[in-house]
């Protein structure tokens, strides 16, 4: 172990120095200076205080976000502000979850992945969770690959639908709610438009491998 | 078993938690990082480059140059681009109809570049096939602004 330690250390010291290292510790020696504060045009991009911004002040008709914040500061009220909607939508995914509404949904599914994905029903389980959590999907279906259950060329349909709007449900309900109080449409509504893209990608990925790569079918 | 003892209210409860730590661990460092790089691009004058240049292809979707911005963020990651689309709109770079424009094609064409890890490395699919994959993500992408500049206009 000593002896592991030591020769790290010594890597360390020794290790070539990159050009990004000496060009990171350059901008940090810049930005942290202070030289360039008050600073105006393109150099102010390099001053703490001018990336760190201002909160905005809280007047009549704001939030605490407040009105004409700039930078990273206003960047901080603003995540805030979301932290409520993200923790009501994770709330109400969660009760569908545990109450069992996904596997309905998926019992939904299996006699309908055939005709629509060229996939057979065994991947619906896959499925679903490929809606919550880009991860668990992908590794369920190296899973069903290792076990014979889909073929080379359904991995890859099953993929392409995995990869566009990857984890939709969950990444749009949390990360999309950053917005959802700006939007003009019904919430719901681009959340079927990426759905729906994910089908027409999977097929079209499906037609594609038919006609360029036939000694998979 | 942990899931038979579960009453509605550990439900909600457990999936606000976790909401929490989306929103605290993930959420914010990604806004910070989205509204440090929006400011740097407009101090420095290349956000309005970039309006300019961008303008005659964004503008196929009824977006200014700007927006390209976000595009090109998720495609490193879709918190990011959120953060971005959050940040623009904010500054007022973008208005309402434009955000809804954009945002399904942020997830679309999300992450492609962690995912070529994340999903074809993970699952295993065929190298040969990668590139009909990305190709048809990024195809999605741009479809779904087409039909949101296409859908926007009934609201």
């Amino acid at each position: 172990m000593q002896e592991k330690k030591q020769n790290i250390m010594k890597n360390d010291v020794k290790g070539t120095t990159t050009a990004a290292a000496v060009i990171s510790l350059l901008v940090a020696a810049v930005v942290f200076s202070g030289l360039l504060s008050g600073a105006h045009g393109w150099s102010s991009a390099f001053d703490f205080v001018t990336l760190s911004g201002t909160f905005g002040t809280i007047k009549e008709g704001t939030t605490f976000v407040g009105s004409d914040g700039t930078g990273v500061k206003a960047g901080f009220l603003l995540a805030l502000s979301l932290v409520p909607s993200v923790m009501l939508a994770m709330g109400v995914v969660s009760v569908v979850e545990h109450t069992g509404g996904l596997k309905v949904a998926q019992r939904l599914l299996t006699p309908i992945l055939r005709p629509v994905f060229g996939l057979p029903g065994n991947v619906s389980l896959a499925l679903i969770a490929s809606l919550q959590s880009t991860d668990a999907g992908a590794g369920m279906t190296k899973t069903l690959y290792d076990e014979g259950l889909i073929t080379d060329k359904e991995r890859t349909i099953f993929a392409q639908f995995q990869f566009s709007g990857c984890g939709a449900i969950n990444n749009y309900l949390s990360i999309g709610s950053m917005v959802f109080a700006n939007i003009i449409v019904p919430m719901i509504l681009p959340l079927v438009v990426i759905v729906a893209l994910k089908i027409f990608a999977a097929n079209m990925t499906r037609l594609i491998i038919n006609k360029f790569y036939p000694e998979d079918v | 078993m942990e899931k038979a003892k579960m009453n509605i209210i550990d439900m909600f409860v457990k999936g606000a938690r976790n909401g929490w730590n989306i929103a605290i661990n993930s959420l914010l460092p990604n806004v910070i990082l989205a509204f440090t790089l929006i400011k740097i691009l407009q101090v420095t004058g290349i956000m309005n480059l970039i309006g300019l240049l961008c303008a005659p292809v964004m503008g196929l979707f009824g977006l200014p140059g700007q927006a390209i911005t976000v595009n090109m963020t998720a495609l490193l990651s879709q918190g990011g681009a959120v953060g971005v689309l959050a940040g623009l709109l904010s500054s007022g770079s973008l208005n309402a109809r434009e955000a809804t424009i954009l945002l399904p094609a942020v997830f679309a064409s999300g992450g492609v570049l962690q995912n070529i890890g994340r999903v074809l490395g993970t699952a295993g699919v065929n190298t040969k096939h990668y590139g009909v994959v990305l190709c048809m993500t990024i195809l999605n992408g741009i479809l779904a602004m087409m039909i949101m500049s296409v859908l926007s206009k009934f609201f």
